[in-house]
């Protein structure tokens, strides 16, 4: 199997592996996206959206716009704590799914990682272009990248069912430890290394390892049923 | 089964964490794994839902726009249905005349709405054109600086590993086994920085000395008839060890061999003691 996308814009994941508990295919009609409950549920109804595109449908890019732009947008924008680098990201993320939909498989996972890895990627991509990499190797600490601060409430407009998984995010990362927390956080938004990020929070790296890891798996295990 | 080792590698791999010869060995387990590469999948699903962690931003309203408008540049718009034209119809009884203006009207206005029809399609397909031109120019500039950044990164990792390779190469490094028949088991390491003039010695067991001797290290280097004097020093009392950054008095070239002799207080110009340690 493979993809039509660039390997540079691929996750590592989806270069050639099999991983998806959900079924095959695209469906032949998918359900609204505002009634979706259950991660299965909401995979297929993206991946049907996905399908129409491959086939040219516009009003199926506008659907999975709707559905997804909120937290593709608000993931670039924290990474490059930039609005308009923020809204290129996310026009070429939209773009680039658009023109590669045909390729998309469900078995290889989901449409909402996938999505979420481009825009990371070149959130990333683009952050560690600038020039103040030092900058914000020295300057910026844990908490400016948002979880100990207020800027990471919810917007009261914000649509519910994708306000929902939102508050079990946050709920579930604020059951962890604070240090597996700031781990999760950094490998995550920052774009900085795991050499870097061991530097920035001041312990080896053996330690920093074993926090995301044992912070993921809690994620895990807590949000087994809500993503 | 996977292991604890397994499911770490696995975590960092969700965050693209891993680098070089790390990642390029779990790449190789996961081809070989369809269970590791499951739980891959399955950490990188719980990885991707930390979006939703992200301060709430509503992207602007006029995004949406661009990006279906760019999304139809790409494709082409979906082709807009037009009526059927009708067929005009001219009544019998208008004269001859009359039939022969409207025609003519007709036939000048069919030709000029032909040319603007065509110079509108023309205008709308340049403006495609101009469009996909600019994403694709738009992509390839992210696409140029992902890369200037990686090769930015990859020259500076490689510049300061040939920067360390080289100063390594560059560096002499003895080891002064003992010669001393009641401390046999007396040690030291030099290593000596040519391009600094400097060098460090680490001493390990060598006995404590009276009051009124001291250990001189002596570089040898051919180009002078007698050993250099590199400093003297003295050894903790308990351990027999000593950690000095040491000199020599005159500009080495080429060290052959480091030695220590053992003198009176203070050093001697030329060695006059017996040599307590000697690099091969």
């Amino acid at each position: 199997m493979s993809f039509a996308l660039p390997a540079s814009q691929l996750p590592a994941a989806w270069t050639g592996w099999e991983a998806s508990p959900v079924a095959r295919g695209f469906p032949a009609r998918m359900m609204p996206t505002d009634e979706i409950g259950s991660p299965e549920a909401r995979a297929r109804a993206y991946a049907a959206l996905l399908g129409r595109m491959a086939n040219g449908d516009r009003d199926a890019l506008a659907e999975l716009y709707d559905s997804l732009s909120r937290p593709l947008y608000a993931t670039a924008r924290h990474i490059l704590n930039d609005s308009a680098e923020a809204q290129d990201v996310v026009h070429d993320v939209f773009l680039s799914l658009w023109e590669n939909a045909s390729a998309f498989d469900m078995r290889r996972g989901a449409a909402f990682s996938w999505a979420v890895t481009l825009t990371r990627n070149r959130a990333i991509d683009r952050l560690r272009t600038r020039a103040n990499r030092a900058r914000l190797l020295g300057d910026s600490m844990p908490e400016d990248l948002g979880y100990g601060s207020e800027s990471g409430g919810i917007g009261a407009g914000e649509r519910a069912e994708m306000g929902d998984r939102a508050v079990a995010v946050r709920s579930a990362i604020a059951e962890l430890p604070a240090e597996q927390q700031r781990a999760l956080e950094l490998a995550f938004f920052s774009g900085l290394t795991q050499k870097e990020i061991a530097e920035k929070l001041r312990e080896p790296i053996g330690t920093i390892k074993a926090r995301i890891r044992r912070g993921l798996i809690k994620l895990r295990d807590t949000l087994a049923t809500r993503l | 089964m996977i292991d604890d080792r397994q499911e770490e590698l696995a975590s960092l791999h969700a965050f693209d964490l891993l680098e070089g010869a790390e990642r390029e060995g779990f790449v190789a387990e996961l081809s070989a794994s369809p269970e590791l590469r499951g739980r891959v999948a399955e950490l990188r699903a719980v990885a991707a839902g930390l979006a939703h962690s992200a301060p709430d931003s509503e992207p602007p309203a006029e995004l949406r726009a661009r990006v279906l408008a760019s999304a139809s540049a790409r494709r082409g718009a979906a082709p807009v249905a037009l009526p059927p034209a009708r067929t005009p119809r001219v009544p019998s009884w208008v004269p001859w005349l009359m039939a022969a203006c409207l025609a003519a009207a007709a036939l000048w206005s069919r030709r000029e709405a032909a040319r603007s029809s065509a110079e509108v399609a023309a205008l709308n397909a340049q403006e495609r054109v101009a469009e996909t031109a600019l994403d694709q120019t738009r992509d390839q500039l992210s696409e140029a600086r992902r890369q200037l950044s990686e090769s930015s990164r990859l020259v500076a990792d490689l510049s300061a590993k040939l920067r360390d390779e080289g100063d390594l190469a560059h560096f002499k490094i003895a080891t002064l086994a003992s010669m001393l028949g009641n401390s046999p088991e007396a040690l030291a390491v030099a290593v000596w920085d040519p391009s600094r003039q400097q060098g460090v010695l680490t001493v390990s067991k060598l006995p404590a000395l009276a009051s009124e001797k001291d250990y001189q290290l002596w570089v040898i280097d051919k180009q002078y008839p007698n050993p250099v004097n590199a400093g003297v020093f003295v050894v903790d009392p308990v351990t027999g060890e000593a950690h000095i950054v040491f000199k020599a008095d005159k500009h080495v070239d080429s060290i052959a061999k480091f030695a220590v002799s053992l003198e009176r207080k203070g050093g001697v110009p030329k060695a006059e003691g017996p040599i307590v340690l000697l690099s091969p």
